[in-house]
């Protein structure tokens, strides 16, 4: 008789309960993910066709596409997504390989704005270099405005400020021992810094550097406390456009801001996934 | 950073500092004053205390998930990890108030429960992703010599679980805590008018700048803290 037979009979069901024990782990915290965030959407869905004591209708939709303030929102809001993503990595990526042998303490002091919280920096902004701020006390005059600026320029210096450093995280992570061993491989076999860039340092830091524009890219979208602090009156962004509709009529205005914000999300979630599929067919390839 | 911190400061103690002066003209304590009193002061109870509890319901049920995740026992993922990412591509705002249309009828919009539960909708996401990080075969290797040596379960995962994975629930807790500390737009729809320190921040930002920089080092300060004590209790900064 085959001494290992009963074992692995034995085996099966322990590795099945195992399985399945695996599973159940992840079931609490993605059972309570599921429900708040399908419930979130579902109730968006709902309020922005159902107005408050009102009946289902397509008119906050309808609404929101003839509203020039809700085409100027989204420009204006896609634009400042758009700028603050770009010059973020622009200027992430090259830093990053800059200090990517530097020690913990340079790193520590580039990481050191991640934890600070946006609306911080956007204080800060606003002391520095609002008119009759710091910076203008000190040089006597700017150049430029800054603040409350109808190009969102003083909003896109907040965000990049606050996102290099989380990018650089990122990177850092990253271009780890792992990378600096293939990249003396490649030097040995004769490559040029330029062919080394592109055959081994790029393949490393594509997919970090997709997911983390991604997350950049939808949390300038959504988020209005800086633009509340340091953007313009006009035009307002998407998020700020629909707080501002809560305030402005009570029963239509909920329904109002909860098709924007749908939208504001749609489109978030689409580069997102778009984002990923290019990130992962340059992998395949 | 130093520099620009430290006007904030001079600024939260300048009870006269007009243009074009470099140094205030007088210097007091009325901005702390201000936002040490009344709506103020509460927001900055609300905001711990709604931070605090996110952060503990989130690790609670973050911990076996990330597990299963880290040890990569489970079979496929990805559909989980999707899940995750799913609400940090979403407006808070829409999250909150999402979210609002459900607590309204239920009776509980404007509760720090209603608060603490659109918090967990992305702290929780963030919570798994850090935490999953700091589980691997290093540390079920350590288990199984644990159990070996003859330590009983819950003396296991204190001293050898717990103490191993110690830097990265650090981590964890300190990102969680940033995260629903910091949060604008869900505290703001789930909200109903409680006050919470980042919304009681933005006005005075226009109105009155020494208060907004007195609420703006309240506001720095836990995450000056818990970063002090993440990297003591981790040796390694985040």
């Amino acid at each position: 008789m085959d001494a290992r037979g009963p074992a692995v009979i034995a085996a099966a069901p322990t590795r099945r309960r195992r399985r399945r024990r695996d599973a159940l782990a992840v079931v609490p915290a993605a059972l309570v993910v599921a429900v708040l965030f399908g419930g979130a959407l579902a109730g968006a869905v709902r309020a922005s066709l159902v107005p408050l004591g009102g009946e289902a209708s397509l008119d906050a939709w309808r609404g929101l596409f003839a509203a020039p303030e809700f085409a100027d929102a989204a420009w204006f809001t896609l634009r400042v997504a758009v700028m603050s993503t770009v010059l973020s990595a622009v200027i992430a990526v090259p830093l990053a390989l800059r200090v990517r042998r530097s020690g913990p303490f340079v790193r520590s002091l580039l990481a050191l704005p991640v934890p600070v919280p946006h609306l911080l920096v956007a204080v800060v902004a606003v002391l520095w270099l609002a008119p009759g701020g710091l910076a203008e006390r000190l040089l006597g005059g700017l150049p430029f405005t800054l603040t409350r600026d109808e190009a969102g320029l003083g909003i896109v210096a907040v965000y990049v400020y606050k996102e290099v450093p989380f990018l650089l995280v990122l990177l850092l992570a990253a271009l780890g021992r792992g990378h600096s061993n293939r990249e003396e491989a490649t030097a040995a076999l004769g490559l040029t810094p330029l062919q080394r860039l592109r055959w081994v340092t790029w393949p490393t830091i594509r997919a970090p550097l997709v997911l983390g524009c991604t997350v950049v890219f939808a949390y300038v979208m959504g988020a209005f406390e800086v633009p509340l602090a340091v953007g313009p009156t006009y035009p307002q962004t998407l998020a700020e456009y629909a707080y501002a509709s809560t305030q402005g009529d009570l029963l239509a205005g909920q329904a109002t801001a909860a098709a924007t914000l749908l939208i504001t999300a749609c489109v978030s979630i689409g580069l997102a996934v778009i984002a990923m599929r290019a990130a992962r067919d340059a992998q395949g390839a | 950073m130093a520099l620009p911190l430290g006007a904030l400061v001079v600024r939260a103690f300048a009870d006269e500092w007009r243009a074009p002066a470099l140094v205030p003209q007088d210097l007091g304590l009325r901005g702390v004053r201000l936002a040490f009193t009344g709506e103020a002061a509460s927001a900055f109870m609300n905001s711990l205390e709604v931070a605090l509890l996110t952060v503990a319901v989130a690790l609670a049920l973050a911990w076996p998930a990330a597990r299963a995740l880290g040890e990569r026992r489970l079979r496929r993922p990805g559909p989980v990890f999707l899940l995750l990412a799913a609400p940090l591509l979403v407006p808070s705002y829409a999250i909150g108030s999402g979210l609002n249309e459900w607590l309204i009828r239920l009776g509980l919009d404007g509760s720090t429960l209603a608060l603490v539960v659109g918090h967990l909708t992305f702290v929780l996401p963030y919570t798994i992703v850090v935490l999953l990080s700091g589980f691997g075969p290093r540390l079920t290797a350590l288990e199984e010599m644990a159990s070996t040596a003859g330590l009983s379960p819950v003396r296991r995962f204190l001293l050898v679980t717990v103490r191993s994975a110690a830097p990265t629930i650090g981590a964890a807790a300190l990102l969680g805590f940033l995260v629903s500390w910091s949060d604008y737009g869900t505290s703001l729809a789930v909200g109903a008018g409680q006050p919470m320190l980042p919304l009681v921040l933005l006005p005075f930002v226009g109105s009155d700048p020494q208060v907004a920089a007195s609420l703006s080092l309240l506001f720095l300060a836990p995450a000056v803290a818990a970063l002090a004590v993440a990297v003591r209790a981790g040796r390694r900064p985040l």
